[in-house]
């Protein structure tokens, strides 16, 4: 199995052809430049069949002994994550390479375009394949790199800040990455990811933060923390998400790439490292607590704007920030399955989004004023049936799981994650498939239904052989929501909450589609229009960002000033 | 019969010669500049066939021919032109004081280190044409310098270790004694900017590691400190200069403060941090040697007056993109692998100064990539004239480029530094000086 690889090295040799040669064998070059990226596909679905059938593969070119002697340990260990992440990656780039073979013909930037696609595909190959966490960090700041020269359209100034801004903001969390390796090599004394976990499990070290105050923390966790701020930065949680729309202005098949591969970046690591994190509740309890407050900002500065790629990428923003908040809750394979799901809707969505901006562009026009129109098609039937699919389903779900599957509900709490995200998602499908209102209500009607069969389906069955997939050991998957196990009240409040506000806001849409006015306080009416004012300036994040730059060169001015 | 002790005459005398012959040859640039370049390449020779003729073993031999090797390229690109002549003759005299102290055993270690900031304070006073404040304190910094290696020829340890580490703190550079380190990067002309930035940090770091068994805690503890204070400081200088060589300077400031810190936190001084040096200052070498070009072409401009370079000079763009790349820490150059590899050794452990290394790390992504940024993206001007990286410029810059590749990945026992010579411990022997 050691051909696999050359698997990640097969889009370098895409990068190659594409690059050099003469320009005006440009085109030809970009055809055979596709062959190498379709073979890293093929290699990569060869690797899921092989780790499939038998034990993950393991080619290492350094002695493990002695590996912090070297700049470049490289290895590759490629187990069932690390397939499924490489069949992901070459998919999406092989149908992206083919989709800008037309879409950025002619442009100036077509090869060196075509080159760094390349690059980028076999950085993420490796990276995802590394068999350390040395090189998995060297790959992981070359990524950065990379993206910083992909979210560039030189001759436009605003991406040139917004290129630094991307940049700046990676740099940061891969410094909190490195200073995360540093440490756990100095408390377990090695990079190799099986050691690693073992030792870390077998030797629980607790670090002396403070030592006159008592300050005491325990040694995963540190270790732990740090990493995750690295996979912050990547996968755009807050507050260190503002670099993905600042880097909108790239091709928009990049940002397919973008949103279908690299951002995804964050929850393999956390994934790759889910043995150590299982090791510390407190990690995870944080985690779940970023990931929810991306959810939740995400999506509702999504709400707020009024560019289509920038709706897109807080979109991106919260679903990242579901990804994680379900690696909070223990529940890591669940956010694997929504990566590849996420990627691929988003990327289709990206791809896609090009051509609406082309044919705006050809034909402007207003938007559709024919809203009363619209209105007058209402359907009781389409809201009723959407109102009480939604509010029926959670009990569906516990008579199911509670009579027929014969699950403890009060003692799992993974149980009760899974089965709430089935809930949420089918209501959110719901609620995006009613806004169309102009289509025939039946149809609405049985596309609900048929939403709800897909989401049960997938969540009940594809997910868990999805789990089991990635994580054979149901006793490890159990430990995983052990660890992120959180205090029963809270949990309860949270599902509650959530239960809660999801209801209202069917309620206040179901009510708001037939006319009604529903009361709200005078100062509840104000306190929206601030904070819609808020969110579509996203909390001003950018500018506070830009203040702290200021006044850091302010001091360093003043101290010039003052030593001159 | 090479003998031992006339290793460091040797080295010194082949680049010496080579300047006599380059003065001889100055009627014609292009011999001039031919001469100077076969010296380096024979220094080299002299420096890899010494010790095989004497037997020894080659420990450290990559790193002495790190030396030369920038000497080579630092000349390689130079235009041919009246005003590089003196910075040729004069980058073959440092090259061949830079071996002699590099090689030579106590006392002619410590009256060539008293030598070479006399030498620098006289290419200060001689190429600076107003007579600017950063002269001056360059000026200072380097008298400093010299009377504390004149008081450590005459003081008995450990007076003698305190005053040689002055001098070590001018050369490879500490707050607050770095202004003669700046003043040379800034005002010197051609390539000996280029040539410096690597010989006087290696230097320094050589004569520190003589040095570092002598050296009290209490001392340690100070020059961490003050090794934060000038890391921190040169960040914040680098990141408001307009121009590109203050720039540069403070960088390069801010990145060897990091390996004062090390070495003072730790106690030691491992390969990789010969690494780190050797690849940080061939970083900021690289570096300079690009925005010369830049200077041979439009002058000594502010940095928002140029941009846009990345078509019109697309060699000079992708040279220029990689340097920043490895100047600024990232794999698979040299800098980021010292740097890694000084952390990973049991000796280091992370403590809460480590936050303020890894802040200073952090903010060389903030100026070098505003740098990199302001010249090559952005609307290109209408009103210059373009004209890429000649050949042998393109030629000099990638292969430093492909050195700073090679101390990123090659294990890092290639460039053990050359083994010093702690004074207290030099005996005579049958006419030869030994350690």
């Amino acid at each position: 199995m050691s051909f696999l690889a050359l698997v990640p090295l097969l889009p370098l040799l895409t990068a190659f052809i594409v690059m050099t040669g003469d320009r005006a064998e440009q085109d030809q070059n970009a055809r055979a430049g596709l062959l190498p990226v379709a073979a890293a596909f093929l290699g990569s679905l060869i690797a899921l069949v092989a780790v499939t059938s038998g034990d993950p593969v393991t080619i290492q070119f350094y002695d493990t002994a002695s590996v912090a002697n070297l700049a470049f340990p490289i290895g590759f260990y490629i187990d069932r994550l690390s397939a499924v992440m490489m069949v992901l990656i070459t998919g999406v780039t092989m149908l992206i390479y083919r989709y800008s073979m037309g879409y950025m013909y002619q442009d100036r930037g077509y090869r060196r375009y075509l080159g760094m696609l390349g690059i980028t595909t076999a950085v993420l190959l490796c990276m995802v394949s590394s068999a350390n966490l040395v090189m998995l960090f060297v790959f992981w700041q070359i990524l950065s790199w990379l993206l910083f020269l992909l979210a560039h359209n030189h001759g436009h100034a605003a991406t040139l800040s917004g290129a630094t801004n991307t940049f700046t903001m990676l740099r940061l969390s891969d410094a909190a990455f490195l200073a995360g390796i540093v440490l756990a090599y100095s408390l377990y004394g090695t990079f190799e990811f099986q050691t690693l976990f073992a030792r870390a499990a077998d030797t629980p070290v607790t670090l002396s933060l403070w030592p006159d105050l008592g300050w005491e923390m325990n040694g995963a966790t540190a270790v732990t923390l740090l990493i995750f701020v690295g996979a912050m930065g990547k996968s755009a949680q807050f507050p260190i998400h503002t670099w993905l729309p600042r880097s909108l202005y790239a091709p928009t098949p990049i940002h397919a790439l973008l949103h279908a591969g690299i951002i995804n970046a964050g929850g393999f690591l956390l994934n790759r490292l889910a043995p150590l994190y299982g090791l510390s509740p407190t990690t995870l309890h944080v985690v779940f607590v970023i990931g929810m407050l991306t959810a939740i900002l995400g999506a509702t500065m999504m709400l707020t704007q009024n560019d289509i790629k920038k709706t897109l990428g807080f979109s991106t923003i919260g679903q990242m920030g579901y990804m994680i908040m379900e690696c909070g809750l223990g529940a890591f394979s669940l956010a694997v399955f929504h990566l590849i799901a996420h990627g691929l809707f988003k990327g289709t969505v990206f791809l896609n989004c090009g051509n609406v901006i082309h044919k705006a562009r050809q034909e402007p026009s207003f938007p559709p004023i024919d809203r009363e129109a619209e209105e007058s098609e209402f359907s009781n039937l389409t809201w009723s049936t959407g109102f009480l699919t939604t509010l029926l389903l959670p009990l569906v779900i516990l008579l199911v799981t509670h009579g027929v599957l014969r699950i403890p509900l009060i003692d799992s709490q993974g149980t009760v994650i899974f089965l709430f995200f089935i809930w949420v998602t089918s209501s959110q499908a719901i609620l995006s498939l009613t806004r169309i209102r102009a289509v025939a209500s039946w149809k609405v009607s049985a596309a609900m239904l048929v939403t709800l069969v897909i989401v049960v389906f997938t969540y009940l069955f594809a997910v868990e052989s999805f789990t089991h997939f990635l994580y054979p050991n149901p006793e490890v998957v159990a430990s995983y929501f052990k660890a992120a196990a959180l205090p029963g009240r809270l949990f309860d409040s949270l599902v509650v909450g959530t239960t809660v506000l999801t209801i209202l806001s069917w309620v206040y849409l179901y009510a708001h589609a037939h006319g009604r006015t529903v009361k709200i306080p005078g100062w509840i009416d104000v306190f929206l229009v601030r904070l819609y004012v808020l969110f579509m300036n996203r909390l001003y994040l950018d500018q506070l960002y830009l203040k702290f730059g200021r006044i850091v060169t302010l001091v360093a001015h003043h101290l010039e000033k003052r030593l001159s | 019969m090479i003998k031992t002790w006339m290793t460091p005459w040797l080295l010194m005398a082949v680049p010496f010669l080579g300047a006599a012959l380059s003065l001889l040859l100055r009627t014609s640039f292009q011999r001039m500049k031919t001469s100077a370049l076969l010296t380096t390449v024979a220094s080299m020779l002299v420096v890899i066939g010494t010790p095989w003729a004497l037997g020894d073993t080659l420990a450290g031999v990559p790193f002495l021919c790190l030396l030369p090797l920038t000497a080579f390229l630092s000349l390689l690109g130079q235009p041919l032109h009246r005003d590089n002549t003196s910075a040729w003759t004069t980058t073959l005299v440092l090259l061949g004081l830079g071996l002699g102290i590099l090689t030579a055993q106590a006392p002619a270690h410590d009256v060539m280190l008293l030598i070479l900031p006399g030498l620098l304070c006289i290419l200060l006073y001689r190429y600076q044409s107003g007579a600017t404040p950063e002269t001056w304190r360059g000026l200072s910094a380097y008298g400093l310098s010299m009377m504390s290696a004149a008081l450590a020829l005459l003081l008995p340890t450990p007076a003698s270790t305190v005053a040689l580490l002055v001098t070590c703190a001018t050369l490879l550079p500490l707050l607050p004694v770095h202004s003669g380190f700046i003043a040379t990067l800034t005002g010197l002309p051609g390539n000996l900017p280029a040539f410096l930035v690597f010989l006087l940090p290696t230097v320094g770091f050589h004569t520190l590691l003589m040095l570092l068994p002598n050296l009290t805690g209490t001392t340690l503890h100070t020059v961490a400190i003050l090794a934060l204070a000038g890391a921190v400081y040169g960040s914040l200088r680098a990141l408001i200069q307009a121009r590109p060589l203050p720039r540069l300077s403070y960088a390069a400031l801010a990145f060897f403060g990091l390996l004062w810190w090390y070495v003072a936190d730790t106690g030691t001084a491992p390969m990789q941090a010969t690494v780190y040096l050797s690849a940080a200052g061939l970083a900021a070498s690289g570096l300079l040697l690009a925005w010369y070009a830049i200077r041979a072409r439009y002058g000594d401009i502010d940095l928002r007056a140029l941009g846009g370079l990345a078509y019109p000079m697309p060699r000079f763009s992708t040279l220029l993109a990689l340097l920043a790349l490895a100047a600024l820490g990232m794999p698979p150059f040299g800098v980021f692998s010292g740097f890694l590899g000084m952390l990973l050794l049991p000796t280091f452990t992370p403590s809460g100064p480590f936050a303020v290394v890894m802040i200073v790390w952090l903010t060389a992504s903030w100026y070098y990539t505003d740098f990199l940024q302001q010249l090559i993206f952005g609307r290109q001007r209408m009103d210059m004239r373009y004209d890429d990286l000649r050949q042998t410029e393109f030629a000099s810059l990638v292969l430093l480029l492909l050195l700073l590749l090679a101390l990123g990945t090659a294990p890092s026992r290639f460039f053990d530094s050359y083994i010093p010579t702690p004074p207290a411990t030099v005996a005579m022997q049958e006419g030869t000086w030994i350690r």
